[in-house]
């Protein structure tokens, strides 16, 4: 009975959502904004007291029926184990940090209700995706988010380009629902049974052809979610949210929620091995797309938009070289130091005197406050891969798998990794510089930020450092403790000679090391952005826009206009009123007849009688003949 | 059908007879708008009543007749006052009574000839009520042109510009459809006499006729010619855009909640039990209008720009949705056709009724000309979010429950069908949400306060709110009905 409580986890954020979307707006603000801390504060505490119920198998509870219908048996079922809690202790716990960092952000927004009732939904929606033992929760999950995010991209709505931004996202990661939501109909076709448990359980029996179509249908959802290729146009756009969105849900959670669907059908998804090389490939692929991208950005938020993209990427090689130990592992480590730099972006932005693009930035170093610059540079450093930081381990664990995993193609990965760590190591180097060295070409005027802006973003930068510590290698002398607490649940293990390690160590290391050199000779002082076809191409995001347009949207509204005018206008009515017309001629004919003149009618009617009387005739005589 | 033995108090009788009577008391207060207006509300909370009651007697199903009223009419030709409930009667005699007291709340404000307006409200409801209770042919055809009448007069007097030309579509469309309909139950009331000796209406006798095959086809074609149109299926829904664009707000309401299930209804009721063998051959046909049509009028939705035009072709878009589950002729897809039906009266409904608010207030129904509601009207315009997110089909609301089921159903049978269908939830999510970016997001257009909610709309809404949520969550004491119902017919007998 007791494990129904874990039920309380998820539904903490949500009653505390509900009760702000009614009634927030009539109470003073300190009320709804406590209670949004409370929801998520509340489910973070709860997950460790529960943590027990994560040992062993972990624990499934059930707390009712959701839909029932013939052979569908669908109920509100969650799943608490070794897989689920660290996630959930993580979406908690960078939740609350964000929440509280929220209050300070938003403290002169009007429409306080709306955003924390959101923002508490989405940590239910999260909730739901991370717990849900049965794959319709996880789908319901999976579409509140895309909700949430939709409606905190256009949170700002009386600026249209930013609810169009929301509809964007909502519309295309929708694109990839729709492929999960196919999978989803297939595996209750194929085992009866929507439980993800069962559903991994009966994996094997499924045949291979199936198994590699269902994965892939599975990959392209996850592309929608976690924004990669093709369907990550959104992302970049959907950084017109208020930034602690930014932090929360386009960087640190729910991009992730494509890795995690993949990591939670694990058992299924391992067993084709086209789809496995196909996950690895998007997630390389998009790597290198989104850090080509980011070289070229001006606007802060969008460089990180760009980083998470390829780090997700590299999430989506793990699981593809089989390590699900790895993707975690660099999931969570992301998470602490991409959401810092998010909010540290959002203090940066507030100095500058809401200036976004960083070539008019610069100086924060002298000028601002120095704790910025030292978090900045904490999770930077983190992003950019420097040895012994959160960010360093967890990727070249990622490499190393990709490297050991034997076929040439994965060394292809490896070798697209390694490249894109170069460029990452440039941008974000190329971030700092700009931000912070030199002097100030902008206009904004140094001022304090609120102390709830301030200190949540120290211990995620402690995290993101001493992340690595989650899953020391054997080398360095650590227990791999990640790995081991996933147990049957982690995938493969990698496994390499120390010499290869050390080799693959010191490569990485030499990668930073270059990519800083080459940002420090070009942005230690600075120099104007290029301005070349190339640069404008990449700051376009190699046009992706642009190709959708031309190849889906309008295409899609051209077909609108056909169906309606050329349809319904033309030719259904218009075949509707040909009829009427035609009719209309008919009874004009027959109105003629009624002329009111006796004569007419009197004719008529002996033509008739003659008519009758001849056919009578004529039947008499045919009848005679017999 | 054990229940008819026993003597009973006649609450299906009442059900059809209660707003009957109301009608005709508003008609005899002549110009007392305000004695009509609350005279109609309470007719219409009697029968809201007495459909819960009866909800609450039979919620939890069961196979066979719930209620069977059998009583002799015209024994000359047969024809007897025969009313049923199974459970789908069931939860559409529930949705009835339900929209019906929506849409009287909406028409609270009507000046102009009031009490002709409650009248018809209530007449369309005893229609209503008929045809989804009707067993006897003769009977559910009257009662199917019972409901005809008063929502021509509502569209004709009330409407809008085009009021006089929409409504004479209406008329004539309806009208050429269940004139073939009429052709037919004669038709088969005439072999079935000639077959068996004894002449009769009632569709449980009928049931027995042996048909040649070309007979079947013929006779079926001719109900579905009425069903069809009525549903509508593309390409025969046009008349309802118009219709429903020109008729005046509790009317749209009705037409789009209750009228158009009828024609779903008359499928389930009558058509596909009656001919067994042509349905089956027809079912793939069935999925392709019925494939065609949810995304032809998805399309035409996204193009338009009149938000209850719009409201329209999604309307026409879900119920291909609706009928594509039929077309499977599967359990679970039947159930969430079922359940759609309902949902979708909710959803869609509340969309009409908000439209009818907005209209109101702005004075316009123009994409172009509205924008940013959510600055000057919060709630009003969480309302509007709340329904179009139902009507999208986001998990945990109404439809989507029933959505899931067709399409999950649908997949174990065709699963072709269901994979062409899923792509049109992102045709739903592309138009609902362009309607929620026009409406209530972006700069307010509209330059003057608006009035928020008032206690009546809230009246309104605040039910439907709920019941959106709760369907959504919980659908099972809506399913339940059904669990009993729909397996034997699909066996191709009646309860």
């Amino acid at each position: 009975m007791s494990q129904t409580l874990l039920f309380l986890i998820p539904l903490l954020p949500l009653s505390c959502a509900v009760i702000n979307m009614l009634f927030g707006m009539r109470l003073p603000r300190l009320i709804p904004e406590t209670l949004a801390i409370c929801g998520v504060l509340g489910a973070f505490l709860l997950t460790i007291l529960f943590w027990g119920y994560a040992e062993g198998e972990g624990t499934r509870a059930v707390l009712g029926t959701w839909l029932s219908s013939g052979s569908v048996d669908v109920s509100f079922a969650l799943c608490f184990d070794k897989l689920s809690a660290p996630m959930t202790l993580m979406v908690t716990g960078v939740a609350t940090l964000i929440h509280f960092y929220a209050i300070g952000y938003m403290r002169d927004e009007v429409d306080y209700a709306r955003f924390f009732s959101l923002l508490n939904l989405f940590v239910f929606a999260m909730l739901a995706i991370i717990l849900a033992d049965n794959l319709l929760i996880l789908f319901l999950g999976w579409e509140g988010v895309g909700l949430c995010s939709y409606g905190l991209i256009g949170f700002w709505y009386r600026k249209r380009e930013n609810a169009k931004a929301g509809t964007k996202a909502f519309l295309v990661t929708r694109v990839g629902d729709v492929f999960l939501g196919i999978a989803l109909l297939w595996l209750f076709a194929l085992t009866g049974t929507l439980s993800i448990t069962e559903i991994n359980a009966q994996a094997e029996m499924i045949s291979p052809g199936i198994v590699t179509v269902l994965t892939l249908l599975l990959l392209v959802g996850a592309c929608g979610k976690s924004a990669q290729l093709p369907l990550m146009t959104w992302l970049a756009d959907a950084m017109a949210g208020p930034t602690p969105v930014s932090a929360l849900i386009h960087a640190a959670t729910m991009v992730t929620a494509g890795v995690y669907l993949l990591c939670r059908l694990f058992p299924l998804v391992s067993l084709s091995v086209f789809g496995m090389a196909a996950i690895a490939g998007v997630g390389a692929i998009t790597a290198l797309y989104a850090a080509t991208c980011a070289l070229a950005q001006r606007e802060i938020k969008r460089v990180l938009a760009y980083s998470t993209m390829s780090q997700v990427g590299y999430m989506f090689m793990a699981v593809g070289a089989g390590t699900v130990s790895g993707a975690m592992f660099h999931l969570l480590t992301h998470a602490f130091f991409k959401a810092v730099l998010f909010m540290a972006a959002g203090w940066v932005i507030h100095l500058a005197g809401e200036e976004n693009d960083i070539f008019r930035m610069g100086g924060l170093a002298k000028n601002g406050p120095k704790e910025l610059f030292w978090i900045f540079l904490a999770a930077a450093v983190c992003l950019a891969g420097v040895p012994l930081t959160g960010g360093f381990f967890s990727k070249d664990g990622i490499l190393l798998a990709l490297f050991t995993e034997g076929t040439l193609l994965y060394k292809g990965y490896w070798l697209i990794g390694v490249f894109t760590a170069l460029l990452t190591a440039f941008y974000t180097f190329r971030l700092v510089y700009l931000v912070f060295a030199g002097e100030p070409r902008g206009e904004g005027q140094p001022h304090a930020v609120p102390a709830l802006m301030r200190w949540p973003l120290w211990p995620l930068a402690v995290l993101g450092l001493a992340g690595g510590l989650l899953n020391l290698p054997a080398m360095v002398g650590g227990g791999e403790s990640l790995h081991q607490w996933y147990g049957k649940l982690a995938g493969r293990q990698v496994t390499a000679s120390h010499d290869l390690e050390w080799l693959l160590i010191a490569l990485a290391t030499g990668i930073v090391a270059v990519g800083w050199l080459l940002a420090h000779l070009r942005y230690r002082s600075y120099r104007e952005p290029l301005d070349n076809s190339v640069s404008r191409f990449l700051l376009a995001g190699w046009q992706a826009d642009a190709v959708v347009d031309r190849l889906l949207v309008r295409p899609f509204a051209a077909m609108g206009r056909f169906c309606s005018a050329g349809c319904d206008r033309t030719l259904f009515d218009g075949t509707l009123e040909g009829l009427v017309k035609l009719s209309g001629r008919w009874s004009g004919l027959l109105l003629q007849l009624t002329t009111g003149r006796l004569t007419t009618y009197l004719s008529a009617f002996a033509w008739g009688f003659l008519i009758m009387l001849g056919w009578f005739l004529l039947k008499l005589v045919n009848g005679g003949g017999h | 059908m054990t229940a008819a033995s026993l003597p009973q108090f006649p609450w299906l009788t009442l059900l059809v007879m209660l707003p009957l009577a109301g009608a005709l008391l508003c008609l005899l207060h002549g110009n007392r708008t305000v004695e009509s207006r609350w005279l109609a509300l309470a007719t219409s909370l009697a029968v809201f009543g007495v459909s819960l009651y009866l909800f609450f007697c039979h919620g939890d199903g069961g196979s066979g007749w719930l209620r069977y009223e059998d009583v002799s009419w015209i024994e000359r030709y047969g024809i007897r006052y025969v009313l049923a409930m199974d459970g789908i009667a069931l939860l559409m005699v529930l949705l009835t009574a339900f929209l019906q007291l929506a849409a009287i709340l909406l028409a609270w404000r009507v000046e102009e000839k009031a009490s002709y307006f409650f009248a018809l409200l209530l007449l369309l409801e005893s229609g209503l009520m008929g045809i989804f209770l009707a067993y006897d042919l003769i009977l559910f055809y009257l009662f199917w042109e019972i409901a005809l009448i008063p929502m021509f007069f509502l569209i004709a007097v009330w409407g809008g510009e085009n009021r006089r030309r929409a409504a004479l579509k209406f008329f004539l469309y309806t009208l050429a459809g269940s004139l073939c309909m009429l052709v037919a139950m004669i038709t088969l009331y005439q072999i079935h006499g000639d077959q068996s000796g004894t002449y009769s209406f009632v569709i449980g006798d009928l049931l027995q006729t042996k048909l040649s095959s070309t007979q079947e086809v013929w006779l079926f074609a001719g109900f579905m010619a009425a069903f069809i149109v009525k549903s509508p299926l593309v390409p025969f829904h046009t008349w309802l855009t118009d219709a429903l664009t020109e008729a005046p707000a509790a009317g749209s309401l009705d037409l789009t909640g209750l009228l158009i299930k009828t024609g779903i209804y008359g499928m389930i009721r009558l058509a596909f039990p009656l001919f067994p063998n042509a349905s089956r051959d027809f079912l793939p046909i069935l999925a392709v209008l019925a494939l065609f049509g949810l995304f032809h009028a998805a399309w035409c939705a996204y193009n338009e720009d009149d938000i209850k035009r719009l409201l329209a072709y999604s309307s026409i878009s879900h119920l291909g949705l609706v009928v594509l589950g039929l077309a499977a002729w599967q359990l679970t897809a039947w159930e969430g056709s079922i359940l759609l039906m309902v949902t979708h009266g909710l959803t869609t409904g509340a969309l009409f009724v908000l439209v009818a608010l907005i209209r109101e207030r702005t004075g316009t129904r123009s994409l172009q000309e509205l924008g940013g509601l959510w600055g000057q009207a919060p709630y009003l315009s969480a309302m509007f979010l709340l329904f179009s997110l139902a009507s999208l089909g986001l998990p945990g609301l109404a439809n989507f429950a029933g959505e899931i089921l067709v399409l999950l159903g649908v997949f174990q049978v065709h699963p072709v069908w269901a994979v062409i269908a899923f792509a049109g939830v992102v045709f739903a999510a592309a138009y609902m949400l362009r309607l929620v970016q026009g409406t209530i997001w972006g700069p307010a257009k509209v330059k003057r306060t608006l009035p928020d909610l008032t206690a009546r709309e809230w009246l309104i809404l605040l039910p439907m709110a709920i019941l959106v949520v709760w369907l959504g969550l919980y659908p099972a004491p809506f399913i339940a009905p059904l669990h009993g119902t729909v397996a034997p017919l699909l066996l191709g007998g009646m309860p």
